[in-house]
């Protein structure tokens, strides 16, 4: 199994966080960008547990579409969501997967592929213009060195239940 | 943590079992109207153990209510039950509820870290007033002598005694053994002798040697033939006893009694019988371990308390090395080798692991007496409160349950039989009489353990369940609809539903409304389910079915298009192959099979579960007739794969929410390989298919 273990991600990560890491007056967190259906998302690398790509989902019948089974992480028994899916867009083939944890709650997300780890300080992440329809964002930014814009995944909104 | 904590939780553990101990004696009693001498004795040691305890950890409050009621149980044991006249019994049973209660909650306060009410209520002027009474009484009933005598003794019988020479006016002996090579044992016998001096009068009791305090070489005496002590009374014995078991170093102590020729008078008979029991206890505790269920017996040496989650924590290791066992000797590695030697080894390790496996399983389990035994007291109380008659009969308590279950259930069964006693036993015993009952009512509480389940049943012959009644309060709280028809058992049903009660008053018991409906819900939290039958007038019976947390069970793997089920091999009674001629069909399209003068509905997996590929000739596959409590059909699959036992393990919190339970879908297990299988639960899967 190909792991790709957070340490590693951390490691990139450095490189392209000095530019942010200057002024360190304001608390800043650190964000793992993933790209889901050309959509630059950010979840709280605190949250992040593993990045997978080589994985076996058990799918698991009567769940919601956007569930694709379990999987089993060395003894533990995790569902898989697809993000895809959830966001209401096609589901694609070729996936990575992140397992996150959030309040005792761990997780694997599908998504298209990883991006970076970037230090994000706290003020500069505005809340949604408007009552916009896209749900599971809790925020947005426009990430330093690049004109990208990153979304900030809500995972309290992830793992509710509708 | 500090020792403080320990011993803090040692007394809360002690004192709930002495009180359970004590409810069950008194709930005995009440029945006879009356304690027999062992009863007292047995209460007296009781309260005495709380007295002593509560006192040592400052809880005065409980101890000083511990020491009344001591006094009042010397009274009682000095005089023998006679002097409790019959109408002052009720008082005295009341009475000691009424502690019982007492020492509940404010055990119950201690354990939640909260301060103590140092308002007794009328407990303590109860117990007093019951004092007064039986001792004034008592004074003109006695021979007139004896009356001021009440903490000497019988002199009377002393007297008589008095004849006989030496050791016949101490004939109750207790040897004590000190702990090899303990050293100083003529020390630790002068301490246990001060000890004893704390309760009985110097005149009352020798030991011999009799000059430990001051002579070293009796140590030597001592370690060879034991320390021994000589009381005057047997009580005095029963109370040196503990004190004797508490004190340190103490290998073993054998009480014995010194017989003159021929027993003197009955009275002394009766106490020498009943002087070795202890003994024979003691011993009997030594040897049998665990073993017992009863409350009374149960030796407090060799239980220790365990936190629950380290039993866990073993039992998922156990599982793990079950599983990576299989991979090991299933080694793929291994295909085509002749290994004698290796298999030979294999063998015994699996014979190891599985024993290893019973055990760390049984280690959860225990016995429901204990939840059971309580209900007795509630009938009781209910029975005064409501001024109605009924016993409850209890079947089955001996069965055995994981903790969780039994701690799970309590309140549960606590809320039906509270049901049964508040809307199921008749109002008075003249409608009973009236449609030919036994005036008085009967709950039945009955568990039964079936192997894969546990069915816990409470039955009542009261006068069971107004169909028309309950109807119409649905239709009143909206959960019905008045033109539509409903069947015996939908009506039933009505009962669960949430914030729906028959009785328009809220009774003390019963609640509001909130009744059934938790029941289901906290029965359903454990995996189980609830059944109620009922016929009007011969009463109502609820039957709560709890599958066995089994963590290890054999299953057998079947697929479904690239999916793979586990079955519980218990659930299974057959497996077959039909071709499509068999298949009967009925008049909504289900599929039917005729097998041993029946027919079975059939349920293709695949299509209940919407699984891509699969087969669905059912030439081609396999048909699994499953049977689960009153539920049986076959099952579509389109292959067995083999037996195989399997550590179950629970599905993630996130995708149960989906009630995907409902669905029979109750855990998974993984395989040796690293895929996962997931768990099929017979009943659900049947009810989830009947639906659709």
């Amino acid at each position: 199994m190909d792991i790709m273990t957070k340490e590693s991600a951390l490691g990139n990560q450095e490189t392209a966080a000095e530019g942010a890491a200057g002024d360190a007056a304001v608390n800043s967190r650190k964000y793992l960008i993933f790209i889901a259906d050309d959509l630059y998302l950010g979840v709280d690398a605190e949250y992040v547990v593993e990045i997978l790509n080589n994985h076996t989902i058990t799918p698991l019948p009567m769940t919601p579409h956007y569930i694709r089974g379990i999987f089993n992480m060395r003894g533990q028994i995790i569902p898989i969501l697809d993000i895809r899916l959830k966001l209401g867009k096609p589901s694609a083939d070729d996936n990575l997967l992140i397992v996150i944890s959030y309040n005792e709650t761990q997780i694997g997300i599908v998504v298209d592929s990883v991006d970076q780890m970037v230090d994000i300080p706290d003020d500069i992440i505005l809340p949604m213009p408007s009552k916009s329809p896209q749900r599971l964002v809790s925020g947005m930014c426009t990430l330093p060195n690049s004109s990208k814009t990153m979304l900030v995944l809500d995972c309290e909104q992830l793992l509710a239940h509708d | 943590m500090g020792s403080g904590n320990d011993m803090l939780e040692v007394y809360i553990y002690e004192g709930n079992s002495l009180l359970e101990q004590l409810e069950a004696i008194v709930l005995d009693a009440e029945q006879v109207n009356t304690f027999s001498e062992e009863n007292v004795n047995e209460i007296f040691r009781i309260m005495h153990t709380l007295k002593g305890s509560s006192a040592m950890m400052e809880f005065n409050s409980l101890a000083t209510v511990a020491h009344r009621i001591e006094d009042l149980f010397f009274i009682i044991r000095d005089n023998s039950m006679d002097v409790v006249s019959e109408e002052n019994r009720p008082a005295l049973f009341d009475l000691l509820f009424q502690a019982i209660d007492f020492f509940r909650t404010e055990i119950g306060k201690i354990e939640a870290d909260e301060p103590l009410s140092n308002d007794f209520g009328t407990l303590l002027p109860n117990v007093n007033s019951l004092i007064a009474k039986i001792s004034g009484e008592e004074a003109p009933a006695d021979a007139p002598a004896a009356a001021p005598a009440a903490a000497a003794g019988q002199p009377a019988q002393e007297a008589a005694q008095a004849s006989s020479e030496g050791m016949a006016d101490f004939p109750y002996e207790l040897r004590v053994f000190f702990d090899e090579g303990c050293g100083m044992e003529n020390l630790r016998a002068f301490m246990l002798v001060t000890s004893i001096r704390d309760f009985c009068a110097e005149s009352d009791f020798l030991f011999e040697p009799a000059d430990v305090e001051n002579n070293a070489a009796t140590a030597e005496q001592i370690c060879d033939t034991g320390f021994l002590l000589r009381f005057a009374h047997a009580e005095d014995r029963e109370k040196a006893i503990p004190v004797v078991r508490s004190s340190g170093s103490i290998r073993t102590y054998q009480p014995h009694d010194y017989h003159p020729e021929p027993a003197p008078e009955a009275a002394e008979t009766a106490e020498a019988h009943a002087a070795p029991s202890p003994s024979v206890k003691h011993t009997a505790a030594q040897h049998a371990g665990g073993g017992s269920s009863t409350q009374a017996s149960r030796p407090k040496e060799s239980l220790i308390s365990v936190n629950l989650s380290k039993l866990d924590q073993l039992s998922a290791i156990v599982g793990e090395i079950v599983i990576t066992e299989s991979m090991v000797t299933g080694s793929p590695d291994l295909a085509g080798l002749n290994l004698d030697s290796f298999s030979k080894s294999a063998r015994q390790l699996r014979k190891l692991t599985d024993e290893l496996q019973d055990i760390s399983m049984s280690l959860r389990m225990i016995p429901v007496s204990s939840t059971f035994q309580k209900m007795n007291r509630i009938v009781r109380d209910m029975c005064k409160k409501l001024n109605k008659s009924a016993k409850l009969t209890l079947v089955g308590e001996d069965t055995e349950m994981d903790k969780t279950i039994v701690d799970g259930i309590g309140d549960t069964i606590m809320h039906m039989i509270r049901n049964s006693m508040d809307h199921g036993i008749e109002e008075t015993q003249e409608e009973r009489i009236k449609a030919g009952k036994d005036p008085e009512g009967e709950i039945i509480l009955s568990a039964q353990d079936t192997g894969s389940e546990v069915i816990i049943q409470i039955q009542d012959d009261g006068q069971g369940v107004d169909d028309e009644k309950v109807l119409q309060k649905a239709i009143k709280s909206g959960i019905a609809s008045p033109d539509q028809d409903y069947s015996h058992r939908e009506i039933l049903n009505f009962l669960m539903m949430p914030g729906f009660s028959t009785n328009t008053d809220v009774t003390e018991f019963s609640g509001r409304g909130v009744g059934m409906d938790v029941v289901k819900k906290s029965v359903e939290d454990l995996g189980g389910t609830v059944s109620i039958s009922s016929e009007q007038g011969k009463g109502m019976s609820t039957t709560l079915r709890i599958p066995l947390t089994m963590a290890i069970m054999d299953g057998m793997k079947v697929s479904v298009g690239n999916s793979i089920f586990t079955i519980p091999i218990h659930n299974i009674r057959q497996s077959f192959k039909v071709s499509q001629a068999n298949i009967l069909r009925d008049s909504v399209e289900g599929e039917m099979i005729h097998i041993m003068d029946n027919y079975y509905p059939i349920i293709r997996a695949k299509e209940l579960y919407n699984i891509e590929g699969g087969e669905d000739c059912i030439d081609n596959g396999i048909l699994l007739w499953l049977e689960s409590g009153d539920c049986s059909y076959c099952l579509f699959v389109d292959e067995l794969l083999g037996q195989q036992q399997i550590v179950v393990k629970p599905l993630p919190a996130y995708v149960n929410n989906f009630d995907i339970k409902n669905y029979g879908i109750t855990g998974c297990s993984i395989l040796g390989d690293g895929n996962i299988s997931i768990i099929l639960d017979v009943r659900n899967l049947y009810m989830a298919a009947c639906d659709r």
